[in-house]
């Protein structure tokens, strides 16, 4: 009795202490079987995803569609496609495009980078450095260089520009009305310059009196606008227009 | 090599999404632009558009009084069809004389890659703008002499006539090179390159009076 008591007493606490022990090893138990089977389901998923990739890497590269379709499922898992690709060179930093769908597609998207920085240097002496993201892709899909033009979406392009970050390369993608546009000159336009700019998507040129007008700008705000929109070559002077007319050559048609 | 098509080629594009050809349909463009380095740029591209269009029709030269009109003239096209060049109906814009006679000089400055040249320059100090602003009819070299004495030379050499005798007439209208790219070229232009060819030992020219002989070496 005086045993059980004393059982009752002490051992009891030693008893309930076990049983909580037992109880906080079986939930471990079971937090590292659910995590491991977690982590296998992960690491099949990543498997399969590698696979995918590697059995689907030309339609990768070749089919913008499928691309865009494919970024959408890396990004509802969490996987940023290009993150880290700049560190290539180390063996666990490459980016997970690069470890998932092997160098060809994280290539592809470096090789397109420097396309849109070709195409956007092209063509700074004429437009100022900025310069509609559609054209940007016209101009890939009609490049000379080497393995021909290359098809993109819009959606690739972005992606590209945005791997540029990292290098300060001072690319940015600016939304100028309902276009998209590259701006690769970092100097930034203030909400003077944009206006005219959308203006000028919208009805093709602006003239000093059409400011005044719609804008009800003063004249010499509307003058300043446009001086300093050309003195970056953001705009080109027609003089040959009764009043003169100033165009933007980031929209000229056929883009 | 590209040969020269039999019948006259198909009338120059000025394509909407080629990067430069599209500044044709650009109204601004016809402006001599105000700031630096958007002129500078303008330039450039109207060299661009010159030589690809002179090129696609085999142009050797043109004349400016004939290519180049003031704003409101409507040039008879069906005598100067070259006029498109610097007119374009449709918008409707024109390079103006002043302006064009500045993308010629510009073309045959070392900037323009010396790809024009003034045929008709009057007095003999051979300067550079100094006898420029009388000049009328130009070369457009989207070849430059040199380069087509490259060309002749490797037909000579590809096709067997090193110590042939021809005439420049034989050279340019003869069966053997029909399908040669200088085909129709201008003749002057083409004693021109001859003499580079002579002056690299590689041929001699003879005679005179539009009866010119090469042998070739």
């Amino acid at each position: 009795m005086s045993s059980n008591r004393r059982g009752v007493g002490l051992s009891a606490f030693s008893r309930s202490s076990i049983a909580a022990s037992q109880y906080a090893s079986h939930g471990s138990n079971l937090r590292a079987t659910q995590s491991t089977s977690f982590q296998t389901q992960l690491s099949v998923f990543q498997n399969l995803l590698h696979q995918f990739s590697i059995t689907h890497a030309k339609e990768i590269r070749s089919n913008p569609s499928f691309r865009a379709e494919f970024a959408r499922m890396c990004n509802a898992i969490g996987v940023d496609p290009l993150a880290s690709s700049h560190h290539k060179g180390k063996k666990e930093g490459g980016s997970l495009w690069a470890q998932m769908l092997g160098e060809s597609v994280n290539d592809f998207y470096f090789e397109l980078a420097v396309r849109v920085v070709e195409v956007c240097r092209e063509t700074r002496g004429t437009n100022g450095g900025l310069v509609s993201l559609a054209e940007v892709r016209k101009s890939v899909l009609r490049g000379k260089a080497i393995g021909g033009g290359m098809e993109v979406s819009d959606d690739d392009v972005v992606r590209a520009v945005e791997s540029l970050k990292p290098l300060g390369s001072g690319f940015t993608i600016i939304k100028l009305g309902h276009s998209q546009m590259i701006r690769s000159i970092p100097k930034e336009l203030n909400t003077d310059q944009s206006t005219v700019l959308e203006a000028i998507q919208v009805l093709g040129y602006v003239t000093v009196s059409m400011l005044q007008v719609n804008l009800e700008w003063e004249r010499a705000r509307a003058k300043t606008v446009i001086d300093d929109l050309m003195g970056d070559s953001l705009v080109w002077a027609d003089k040959q227009a009764e009043e003169t007319e100033y165009w933007s050559p980031a929209y000229t048609q056929g883009t | 090599m590209t040969t020269v098509p039999e019948t006259t080629p198909s009338p120059f594009t000025f394509s909407t999404t080629h990067p430069i050809h599209r500044q044709y349909h650009f109204p601004p463009f016809y402006t001599p632009q105000p700031i630096l380095s958007t002129h500078h740029a303008q330039l450039s591209q109207w060299a661009v558009l010159i030589l690809d269009y002179c090129r696609h029709n085999r142009i050797y030269s043109l004349s400016l009084s004939q290519v180049s009109y003031s704003k409101g003239t409507r040039p008879d096209l069906s005598a100067h069809p070259h006029a498109v060049l610097f007119y374009n109906a449709a918008i409707p814009r024109w390079v103006e004389p002043a302006f064009a006679r500045e993308i010629v000089d510009w073309m045959a400055g070392e900037e323009g890659g010396m790809k024009a040249e003034w045929r008709d320059k009057v007095g003999g100090s051979g300067k550079k703008g100094e006898d420029a602003a009388t000049g009328d009819v130009f070369w457009v070299y989207w070849r430059r002499p040199e380069e087509w004495a490259g060309v002749i030379e490797g037909w000579v050499e590809g096709s067997g006539q090193k110590g042939v005798v021809l005439t420049v007439y034989e050279l340019l209208n003869g069966d053997a090179t029909a399908k040669e790219e200088w085909r129709g070229m201008d003749e002057e232009l083409m004693v021109k390159s001859l003499q580079i060819l002579v002056k690299r030992g590689r041929a001699q020219v003879f005679g005179g009076d539009g009866q010119l002989g090469v042998k070739f070496f």
